[in-house]
């Protein structure tokens, strides 16, 4: 018999491994149940902390103090929305009074006008002089108000007549506007 | 390897006896793991949940303070008259005794006569709650030259309730002015209780200012309210 063999010490050594293995496990697995409970804890007091009710309490205070005021509110409700449209209303109307008063200023005096019209896209003008000059400065003007895209975008002669009965040339004109 | 194998309750008994401390260490992980799906999971979702919650309850509180904080500065008196001043410019229904008030003191003021004019109500049933501006027309023929019809339209541009001139025909008969009178029903569509209620600001001021220079509005209304408001948003 060999002196070297120990059978003993080798299920020792295996005891104590096994013993160490289910020491882990079970402080794992007391460590696992811990944990859950312990998040479940955590999660349970944030939630309670949270809770908003608290919050909608208060919203409902605001509210009721907010009802003594109703008036008010429905007021400021109306003059926001006027408000609003009217601002609308005002940048989208077009100024025919601006318009008009700018092509009546670049019609010269001689020239008798017998036909205006406006509408919101073209501006026919009709008229009457005894002066070809006053003709061509009419058109001149006209042309230089293109030019300088100032209320009217294009010109269009429709017509240049001498009328003998009259001893007055007419003029038609058509603008974009 | 169709070989049955036999296992007798000796057998068991000796395989359970020695797994034991490994049985109760696995059951104790199961029911860890068990009960982190079946609450810490639902939990943690109802923590989430309530966050929002919690956390849009809040923004509307801070909403409605401060709705509740401008309600309490705003003078009922000053909307009060802001309000009137508005609703003659912009009326929310067809105001006829107001558009006929307009042209015939335009009318007045700028020395043209004016011939038998006529509306043009359109639809009456149709509902009106869309953006476009419900208008009501009006044709009017003007006896008058040139500058006094230039002088018409620019005031009646200056009256209320607000209109738009659609055309102008001046002939060396007759000559004729085309008018569109606004009016915008209020939509209660857009009213929410959660909405900022914000005072009115600055631009709004000048506009109801700019306003109370306009023609027809009463004089008892025309006192100028200061643009600079504290209460005024920028």
């Amino acid at each position: 018999m060999s002196a070297n063999i120990n059978l003993l010490l080798r299920t020792d050594e295996e005891s104590l491994k096994r013993k160490k293995r289910i020491k882990i496990l079970n402080f794992g697995a007391v460590a696992s149940l811990i944990g859950v409970g312990l998040t479940s804890l955590i999660i349970f007091i944030s939630i309670q902390v949270i809770n908003p009710e608290s919050i909608r309490r208060e919203q409902e205070g605001v509210l009721r103090k907010m009802s003594q005021f109703q008036s008010r509110q429905t007021k400021l409700f109306v003059l926001s929305n006027r408000v609003e449209n009217i601002d609308k209303i005002l940048k989208i109307r077009k100024n025919f009074a601006k318009i008009m008063s700018g092509l009546l200023a670049k019609i010269p005096s001689n020239l008798s006008i017998d036909d205006f019209e406006v509408d919101d896209k073209s501006v026919i003008i009709a008229g009457q002089s005894k002066s070809l000059f006053t003709i061509g400065e009419f058109i001149n003007n006209l042309t230089d108000m293109v030019r300088e895209k100032q209320i009217i975008k294009s010109l269009t002669l429709n017509s240049l007549t001498l009328d003998e009965g009259r001893n007055a040339y007419q003029i038609s004109i058509k603008s974009e506007l | 390897m169709n070989e049955k194998i036999s296992v007798d309750l000796k057998s068991l008994k000796f395989i359970f006896n020695k797994n034991k401390p490994y049985i109760f260490t696995i059951v104790i992980m199961l029911v860890s793991i068990m009960l982190f799906f079946q609450f810490v999971i639902p939990q943690f979702n109802t923590l989430l949940k309530v966050q929002k919650e919690a956390r849009y309850a809040s923004l509307k509180l801070g909403i409605l303070k401060a709705n509740l904080d401008v309600l309490t500065n705003t003078d009922e008196d000053v909307l009060d008259s802001q309000l009137k001043v508005l609703n003659l410019a912009l009326p929310s229904n067809k105001d006829f005794i107001g558009i006929l008030d307009s042209v015939y003191s335009t009318a007045q003021k700028t020395g043209v006569s004016l011939g038998s004019f006529s509306f043009r109500i359109g639809d009456i049933s149709k509902s009106e709650n869309n953006d476009n501006f419900p208008v009501v027309k009006l044709s009017a023929p003007i006896n008058a030259g040139v500058t006094a019809i230039s002088s018409f339209v620019e005031t009646i541009s200056r009256t209320v309730p607000l209109s738009e001139v659609l055309l102008i025909k001046v002939g060396n008969v007759s000559s004729m002015v085309n008018l569109s009178f606004y009016y915008k029903p209020l939509s209660a569509s857009s009213y929410s209780q959660d909405a900022r209620i914000n005072p009115i600001a600055q631009k709004g001021l000048t506009l109801i200012n700019q306003l109370r220079e306009f023609e027809n509005v009463p004089s008892i209304s025309k006192s100028p309210i200061p643009v600079a408001s504290s209460s005024a948003v920028q």
